[in-house]
């Protein structure tokens, strides 16, 4: 295993020093542009809770710069050039140079060069996707504080522990396309395209079902915030037994209630009733008033059915456990392909 | 030559059509959606701006983030495509053999690279010009068509940054004489050009226009303009943007104690600050590129593109001429 070992450490060492000399680029400009904006963000507050406007600080104050933030977000793509560039040739390579049939004919079994050499690379990948997280979400402490949108696609996907899931789910699709198509090209477009749809899956359709999301009733006359960096998944308004009222597509006239959250709810969608209570033309404040409770006695309700702020680390546990069991089954699919295949 | 190159890479070109097509079908699709949405809008709104910036994002969700996908497209054709034109030949040594024919290697590797770069151009414009079209309601409700992500995916664009990304990749083979350093060297030189471009040099294609007010009133570019910088200057020059926590220091002292404090709901004497920063010579001003420049803008980036792919392929041809066989 360690002679195994040392044969992984010689075909790679180019490489490892590139993706080192990269990674210490990456976090020198992360640790020197991320002190100026904790210092920035640190001055914000320091003015706005001189003269109490810190309430909508999040409208007038941008952290950092545009190329900054565009290179954060740009670590989105770390983990499919992992796979790309490195997960991709492990096989597809050797397949193609004709060089598997040497390796595989050696004193060292081809089961064990497979888990020596497909196993340093995984660790590799993790250790790159965890450093890569670990300098943006330091980066982002102060945006996070101030936007107060951590589950958001974009910002829950380059921080925490997920990127370590995507690298190792990457990487292990490389290696099985490769192992799969024999050849490294076809395999990297795999790579890139199964990843892509993957993630897009994941965070567009079964995030936000990873445990039932929570769902408040609020009083129009109080409204309601969930607290701290909560998901919205859906607000809207409901009658007495609980079923939604259907809103229309677009609004132009009045509404009562209504928060940053939950826009408000058109007079033309209430009972006749009310709608006679609020007259013609905007409302003034003795009608908005005579509206609200004639809504409130029809006992109509806002709702908001969103993911608390408190679940952002089982959310990120649920997410990174299931890309290292999709990555764990592509690996087995590898193992049996290649204990099958003739040398 | 044209009839080797199609044999060469027609499973190529039909999956790039399949992947177009399906593309297409998913966009399409959408887009439909979008528009009836956006009419509907329209229609209850009648004109009334306000009413128009009170309603929900017309996209949200995975689909909101196709234009984002899109942007990958140049960055893959260069990479399977141009990385491999050359590299490959010489790592699996078929150089040797398509280099010895009777037809030149100049020509061999003028009708290669002519073919691949009009590919490259056909899949960035059809990729475009979907996304143009499934953007045109996103554009006009919230009057964005020079943000980045969308200025950077709609119009003529995309065909340089394909084309731009396919020079790339056959230059970087002919160089690296490698596939795998060679789509490296495309994503990394791809990105980090595009980067700079967007963020550094497109803002100074032409000089902004700059307009002055009086502090206190408001002023919006007229159309899809591109606000490089607003907020108020000061008699002596001093700039500051929007946002109180900036304004606040520069401000003179007489103009400070009348800016409103918690507790007190001295909701009025805003106004009352605003009159003391007229009084002292403050203007609000406002720093943009006019809508009217979107198309020479594209022009001007999609020219900056072709012609650094034209560099490109020039020392492709230099080096390839030069190498032994």
């Amino acid at each position: 295993m360690s002679a195994m070992s040392w044969v992984v450490w010689r075909q790679y060492r180019a490489q490892a020093a590139i993706a080192g000399a990269l990674l210490a680029a990456f976090a020198v400009l992360m640790l020197v542009t991320g002190v100026q904006v904790a210092s920035q963000w640190h001055a914000a507050l320091i003015a706005c809770s001189a003269n109490h406007t810190c309430g909508n600080l999040a409208d007038s104050l941008f952290l950092g710069s545009h190329a900054i933030g565009f290179l954060v977000i740009m670590t989105l793509g770390v983990p499919a050039v992992l796979g790309m560039l490195l997960g991709a040739p492990l096989l597809a390579y050797e397949f193609e140079s004709g060089t598997s049939q040497y390796a595989w004919t050696q004193s060292v079994t081809r089961r064990l060069w497979l888990v020596a050499k497909s196993g340093w690379l995984l660790l590799a990948a993790a250790a790159v996707g965890g450093v890569v997280s670990g300098l943006v979400t330091w980066w982002s402490g102060p945006d996070n504080a101030l936007q107060g949108d951590a589950f958001k696609p974009g910002r829950f996907d380059i921080m925490g522990i997920v990127p370590v899931g995507y690298a190792v789910f990457a990487v292990a699709l490389g290696i099985t396309a490769g192992a799969l198509l024999r050849r490294t090209l076809p395999a990297i477009g795999i790579t890139l395209a199964g990843f892509i749809v993957v993630r897009m899956v994941i965070y567009g359709w079964l995030r936000a079902h990873f445990a039932a999301p929570v769902t408040t009733y609020f009083s129009l006359a109080q409204g309601f915030t969930a607290a701290g960096s909560s998901w919205q998944l859906a607000a809207g308004y409901a009658g007495a037994n609980g079923q939604p009222i259907s809103l229309p597509q677009s609004v132009n006239g009045p509404v009562i209630g209504g928060s940053a959250a939950v826009p408000g709810l058109p007079v033309s969608s209430l009972p006749a009733q009310c709608q006679a209570a609020a007259g013609n033309g905007p409302l003034t404040p003795a009608t908005y008033h005579a509206v609200l409770s004639c809504a409130q006695a029809h006992g109509i309700r806002g709702y908001l059915t969103y993911q608390p702020a408190s679940r952002y680390w089982a959310f990120q546990g649920i997410e990174t456990g299931i890309f290292v069991l999709l990555a764990a089954a592509l690996l087995a699919v590898t193992f049996t392909v290649i204990s099958r295949r003739d040398g | 030559m044209t009839w080797l190159v199609w044999r060469q890479y027609r499973g190529q070109a039909a999956i790039a059509s399949v992947l177009l097509a399906a593309a297409a079908a998913v966009i399409l699709a959408d887009g439909f959606q979008i528009a009836s949405r956006w009419h509907s809008i329209l229609v209850a709104c009648a004109g009334n701006t306000a009413c128009l910036q009170q309603q929900a994002p017309l996209v949200n969700g995975v689909v909101s983030d196709l234009p984002y996908i899109s942007l990958l497209v140049p960055a893959v054709v260069g990479m399977l495509w141009g990385a491999p034109l050359v590299a490959h030949e010489l790592e699996a040594r078929t150089s040797d053999f398509a280099w010895s024919q009777s037809i030149t290697r100049m020509r061999w590797l003028t009708v290669k690279v002519g073919w691949l770069l009009l590919a490259a151009a056909a899949c960035g414009g059809a990729i475009a010009a979907l996304t143009t079209w499934w953007s045109g309601p996103i554009n006009a409700m919230s009057a964005s068509a020079f943000a980045p992500g969308q200025f950077d995916t709609q119009g003529i664009v995309p065909i340089g940054y394909a084309v731009f990304a396919m020079a790339l990749g056959i230059t970087a083979g002919t160089v690296a004489r490698r596939t795998l350093p060679a789509i490296a060297v495309v994503l990394g030189g791809f990105i980090g050009l595009r980067l700079v471009i967007s963020d550094f040099l497109r803002q100074h294609y032409m000089a902004a226009v700059t307009t002055y007010y009086s502090v206190g009133g408001s002023f919006t570019a007229p159309g899809q303009s591109w606000v490089l910088a607003q907020g108020a200057v000061g008699p002596a020059g001093v700039v500051v943007a929007t946002g109180w926590g900036d304004l606040y220091p520069a401000l003179p002292a007489s103009c400070q104690t009348l800016l409103p404090t918690a507790g007190t709901g001295k909701s009025g004497s805003l106004s009352a600050v605003f009159s003391c920063m007229r009084a002292h010579g403050w203007r609000g001003f406002a720093t943009y590129q006019p809508s009217s420049r979107y198309w020479p803008f594209q022009g001007i980036e999609t020219g900056i593109y072709v012609l650094l792919a034209a560099a490109l392929i020039g020392v492709t041809f230099v080096i390839v001429r030069g190498r032994d066989a």
